[in-house]
C-alpha cells in the first residue's frame, strides 16, 4: 500500500544559491540514488510525485523547507527520514518526517506566513527599533514590484505580520520578521529590505519556520507545536 | 570554492554555477607532494560539465594518491567584470585556489571559437599569456582535444599539447611532473623532459620557416626533438579506465546524464569530418562493461537519463540488444535512454522508435548534402532512397517533426544542390502527409550550417566561400524554403568564417588573438557575443587577411601549418580521397568493406576492434 510522507528539512549555506527548480532535480536525484519506493507519475515521462510549499528565494537559507513524498510503499517515516539523509547532497537535511492523512490539504494552498531570520551586518538594533516605530505610525508603505506581466504598486505593510525579535550581535544586527507568504499574500526579500533600510547583497537570510495562519494562531504543516502570536 | 566571490554572488546570473559542493566533487588536501592539476574549460559551467573527457580525467587524477584535479570554468561575463572590479583572481571551484597556483594548467580546445576565452582565462587569473614570458613560478600550462591537430594559433600560449587520447599519458606526464618537482627541476628542463613522452608537443622547441610570406615549415630547435608528433591511441577502449561517479552539478547543465561512451572513433569516412580522422581507429566497448558502467553511474549520480554516447552510436556492433537491455532494466525507475547522433538509416527508426515508445517529440538525421551527387562528393553514403524510408518510417511510426541538418558552401555545390535542399524539405512534407499517423500536421526544420575547412581532413586544402557567397547561399535557401509546415535556421557565417580562420591558422594568428581579447572578444561561440567588427580591426591592426587563411585553395603537395601534428592519417590518403572527392565516387567504411589505406592502423598500433556481431539490422 502507498502512502504520502510530509518532512522537513533544512537548506544550509552549501547550497545557499541553489535556486528551486534545481533544488527539485536534486531532491529527486537523491530519491533515485536512495532506492526509495518513490510512486511515479503517469504519462509519457513518469516522474516521482512530491510536492513543495512556496519557494525560497535564491540566497536564503532555511530550517523549514516542506515537502510532500508519494510513496508506492508505505514506510515508517523513521527509517524514511535515515535513509534519504544518507543519500541528499551535502547542505540539506531531513529534519522531521510523517504520514500524512489522505485528504490533507497541499502545502501550497495551506501555507501562508513565514517567520524569517534576518542578519544584518553594520546596523544597530536600535536603528531598526526606530524605523520600525516609524512605520508603525504609517498608513502604507507602496512600494513598485517587478512580475512577469509588468510591475504594480504594493503595499507591504499589510504583509508584514509583525517583529518578533530585534537584536545586537556581533558585527550588526539580527531581526526576526513574521510576515506573509504563498498566493494570498507575499513578502519578497528586497521588499524586507526596502522596508527596513538594508542592503540585501551583505544580508543573510534564513527561513525559521512556515506556518499556516489563521487569526493570531500559527500552526506549521507538520507537528503539533502551534502557537498564538500578535505583536504587542 | 573561493569565498571572496561570496559576497558577489547576490549580484549575478546563476550564482550555482560559481559554488561548489556538488555530489560527488573531490575536496583533496593541498599537501606539497601532491602534483595540482586544474581542468580548465573554455567556456561557462553550464557548457564545460558536460564534457565527458573532463569527467574521464578527473577521475583518473583524483585517483591518484600523489595527484589532484580541480575544476575552473570561464566566469560569465557579469561575474568577469566584478572579478576585475575587485581585484579578484580566476580560481578553481573545489578549493577555490588561484589558477596560478597548480602546477599544471590543462585546457581542452574543443573548438576554434573558444580560443579568446582561454586567453581571457589566463589574464583573469594572473598568468601571463606566452609561454615564453612564464617564470619559475607559473603553473605549466597545456592543452588537449581535438584542435589540437592544429594548435598552431595557440602555439605560443601553451608550454606544452597532447594529442590525442589522454587517459595513458595523463599518467606519464603527473609521474614526470612529480618527479621533477622533487628535483627542483626549472621550467626549461622539464619541458625537455616532457617533450620526450610520446604524443607531447613542446611548441617552444620548433621554429616556422616562412618564404615571402609562404609557410615552408617547422624546424626543431634542438637535437632529439621529433620532427612530427603522433597522437596517443590505446588499442582496447574496455583496458582505459572509466569514472564510476560523476560531478552532480545542482544548476541545469549541458548533457547533464549518465554518460558511458560506448565507441570511439568513427570510419564512415565522411569527407568534411575532422573527428572522423582524428579518432580512428573504431574500438567499441564490452556490452558487458557498458552495463556495469552504467549501474555504477545511475547508482552514484541518480540521473534519470543514460545516454549511450560517441561519433554514431547506431554503429556499435550490439546496439540493438543493448538498448533492450538497458531500458528493461531501468524503465521501471523512471530512468531513460537517449541515443545521440543516429545515422540516417532505417534502423535508427527503429532504435528511436524503442527509445522514445510513447513521446514521440522530433526526430534528427544529417543529409548534410541536397543532392545525391554531392553527398558522393562528401562520402555521406545516404541514397535518396534511404531518405525516403526513413522518413516514412519515422511518420509511419507516429513523428510529426523531422529536424534536417545540411551544409552550405561544400566542395562542387552548384545552384542545383541547393535546390536539392529545398526539394528535400518538401518531399518530407510529402512523404510526411502520405505516411503520418499522428494526427498533428508534418514539420521540417531545415538547419544550415557553413562548411568550415578542417586540417586533417581530405578537404583541408579547400577555400572557405567568401562571407558573401554564404550569405547569398542563405538567403536564396531562404526564399525557397519558405512554405507552410518549414522552418529554416542557419549558422551566423561570421563565426563560420572564423572558425575557419582558426582550424587552419598557424602562428601568426597569435597576436591577432591577443589583440581580440585586448578589444574585449571572448565568448565568439554566443552568437550575441560576437564581435565581429572587433575582430577585423585586429587583423588589421596586426597586418593579416583573415581571408587569407579561410578562403584560400592550398596547394596538396606544400606543407601545412599543422603536418608536424599527426593524427596517424596519411597525406596521400587524404590526397586520393580528396581526388575522389572531386570525382564524386565514395569509399566504403573499413569496418564492413575493405581497407581504405588511410595509414592508421600501420602507423600506429591499432585496428578496428568490433565486439561481437549480433545479427545487424
Amino acid at each position: 500500500m502507498g502512502s504520502t510522507i510530509r518532512f522537513q528539512f533544512s537548506k544550509g549555506p552549501e547550497v545557499r544559491f541553489v535556486s528551486h527548480l534545481d533544488l527539485a532535480r536534486a531532491m529527486e536525484r537523491a530519491l533515485r540514488r536512495a532506492g526509495l519506493p518513490v510512486a511515479l507519475s503517469e504519462g509519457f515521462s513518469p516522474r516521482p510525485q512530491i510536492s513543495y510549499g512556496f519557494a525560497l528565494p535564491v540566497g536564503a537559507l532555511s530550517e523549514a523547507e516542506y515537502a510532500d513524498l508519494r510513496l508506492s510503499e508505505d514506510m515508517d517515516p523513521a527509517d524514511f527520514i535515515e535513509v534519504y539523509n544518507n543519500h541528499i547532497p551535502p547542505g540539506f537535511k531531513v529534519l522531521q518526517a510523517e504520514r500524512l492523512a489522505e485528504g490533507t490539504p497541499s502545502l501550497m494552498s495551506e501555507i501562508n506566513a513565514a517567520l524569517w531570520k534576518l542578519e544584518l551586518p553594520g546596523m544597530s538594533s536600535e536603528s531598526l527599533q526606530q524605523r520600525w516605530q516609524k512605520l508603525q505610525g504609517e498608513d502604507k508603505f507602496v512600494v513598485e514590484r517587478q512580475t512577469k506581466k509588468g510591475s504594480r504598486q504594493v503595499d507591504l505593510l499589510p504583509l508584514v505580520h509583525g517583529l518578533v525579535r530585534i537584536e545586537d550581535v556581533s558585527g550588526g544586527a539580527e531581526v526576526e520578521l513574521m510576515a506573509a507568504v504563498g498566493r494570498e499574500g507575499n513578502l519578497r526579500v528586497e521588499e524586507m529590505a526596502l522596508l527596513l533600510g538594508f542592503n540585501q547583497a551583505e544580508a543573510v537570510v534564513t527561513r525559521l519556520g512556515q506556518f499556516k495562519k489563521a487569526g493570531s494562531c500559527y500552526q506549521p504543516p507538520l507537528g503539533n507545536r502551534g502557537f498564538t502570536w500578535t505583536e504587542r | 570554492m573561493d569565498k571572496r566571490l561570496l559576497p558577489l554572488l547576490p549580484l549575478v546570473t546563476k550564482p550555482a554555477r560559481y559554488t561548489n559542493h556538488e555530489l560527488n566533487a573531490q575536496h583533496k588536501e593541498w599537501s606539497p607532494d601532491r602534483v595540482k592539476m586544474a581542468l580548465a574549460f573554455p567556456d561557462i559551467y553550464d557548457v564545460g560539465m558536460g564534457h565527458l573527457g573532463f569527467k574521464i580525467l578527473y577521475a583518473i587524477v583524483n585517483g591518484r594518491s600523489d595527484a589532484l584535479a580541480e575544476r575552473v570554468y570561464a566566469p560569465w561575463v557579469d561575474m568577469q567584470q566584478l572579478m576585475e572590479e575587485r581585484a579578484i583572481p580566476l580560481s578553481s571551484l573545489e578549493s577555490g585556489s588561484d589558477l596560478a597556483s597548480f602546477d599544471l594548467v590543462g585546457f581542452t580546445l574543443q573548438h576554434e571559437l573558444s580560443y579568446t576565452n582561454i586567453l581571457k582565462m589566463l589574464d583573469l587569473a594572473g598568468i601571463p599569456r606566452r609561454s615564453s614570458q612564464r617564470g619559475e613560478s607559473d603553473p605549466l600550462v597545456l592543452a588537449g582535444g581535438p584542435c589540437a591537430f592544429n594548435v598552431e594559433p595557440l602555439a605560443d600560449f601553451f608550454d606544452f599539447v597532447v594529442l590525442g587520447e589522454g587517459e595513458e599519458v595523463i599518467h606519464e606526464i603527473l609521474d614526470m611532473v612529480k618527479t621533477l618537482k622533487q628535483q627542483r627541476a626549472g621550467r626549461q628542463e622539464m619541458l625537455r623532459e616532457l617533450a620526450k613522452l610520446k604524443g607531447v608537443y613542446v611548441p617552444s622547441f620548433y621554429r616556422p620557416v616562412y618564404e615571402d610570406g609562404k609557410f615552408q615549415g617547422l624546424e626543431p630547435l634542438y637535437p632529439g626533438i621529433p620532427a612530427q608528433i603522433e597522437k596517443r591511441v590505446a588499442p582496447d577502449l574496455g583496458a582505459l579506465p572509466f569514472p564510476e561517479d560523476f560531478v552532480v552539478p545542482y544548476a541545469e547543465v549541458v548533457h547533464d546524464r549518465v554518460m558511458v561512451e560506448i565507441l570511439r572513433g568513427c570510419t564512415r569516412g565522411c569527407r568534411f569530418c575532422q573527428a572522423g580522422m582524428i579518432y580512428r581507429p573504431v574500438r567499441e566497448r564490452d556490452p558487458e562493461q557498458i552495463k556495469a558502467q552504467v549501474e555504477k553511474l545511475v547508482q552514484s549520480t541518480g540521473y534519470d537519463e543514460i545516454s549511450l554516447s560517441s561519433l554514431s552510436s547506431g554503429d556499435y556492433s550490439q546496439i540493438r540488444s543493448l538498448v533492450a537491455d538497458l531500458i528493461e532494466a531501468y524503465q521501471g525507475c523512471g530512468v531513460t535512454v537517449a541515443l545521440p547522433s543516429l545515422r540516417l538509416d532505417s534502423f535508427a527508426v527503429e532504435l528511436a522508435q524503442e527509445i522514445q515508445k510513447a513521446r514521440k517529440t522530433g526526430l534528427t538525421f544529417a543529409p548534410e548534402a541536397g543532392t545525391q551527387r554531392l553527398r558522393d562528393v562528401i562520402n555521406k553514403n545516404v541514397t535518396d532512397q534511404d531518405l525516403k524510408e526513413v522518413v516514412q518510417g519515422a511518420f509511419q511510426a507516429g513523428w510529426h517533426r523531422i529536424k534536417l541538418y545540411f551544409m552550405i558552401g561544400l566542395p562542387t555545390e552548384t545552384e542545383a544542390d541547393l535546390d536539392g535542399i529545398a526539394d528535400l524539405a518538401r518531399s518530407v512534407l510529402e512523404w510526411g502527409r502520405e505516411s503520418r499517423t499522428s494526427r498533428k500536421r508534418p514539420e521540417v526544420t531545415v538547419s544550415v550550417a557553413s562548411f568550415v575547412p578542417k586540417p586533417h581532413t581530405p578537404f583541408q586544402w579547400m577555400g572557405q566561400d567568401p562571407l558573401e557567397v554564404l550569405t547569398a547561399k542563405q538567403e536564396y535557401l531562404q526564399k525557397r524554403l519558405r512554405r507552410p509546415g518549414v522552418q529554416f535556421s542557419f549558422h551566423q557565417v561570421e563565426q563560420s568564417f572564423l572558425e575557419a580562420v582558426f582550424a587552419r591558422g598557424d602562428r601568426r594568428l597569435a597576436a591577432v588573438l591577443e589583440r581580440a581579447v585586448d578589444l574585449g572578444c571572448q565568448f565568439d561561440s554566443w552568437g550575441e557575443q560576437l564581435h565581429f567588427d572587433r575582430w577585423l580591426q585586429a587583423f588589421q591592426e596586426v597586418g593579416l587577411d583573415p581571408r587569407d587563411y579561410a578562403q584560400r585553395w592550398l596547394d596538396p603537395e606544400a606543407p601545412l601549418p599543422w603536418s608536424h601534428l599527426s593524427p596517424g592519417v596519411d597525406d596521400e590518403f587524404l590526397r586520393r580521397e580528396w581526388q575522389l572527392a572531386q570525382e564524386a565516387v565514395p569509399t566504403p567504411d573499413c569496418r564492413w568493406d575493405r581497407c581504405s589505406r588511410c595509414g592508421v592502423c600501420f602507423k600506429l598500433p591499432v585496428v578496428n576492434r568490433l565486439v561481437e556481431v549480433a545479427g545487424r539490422g
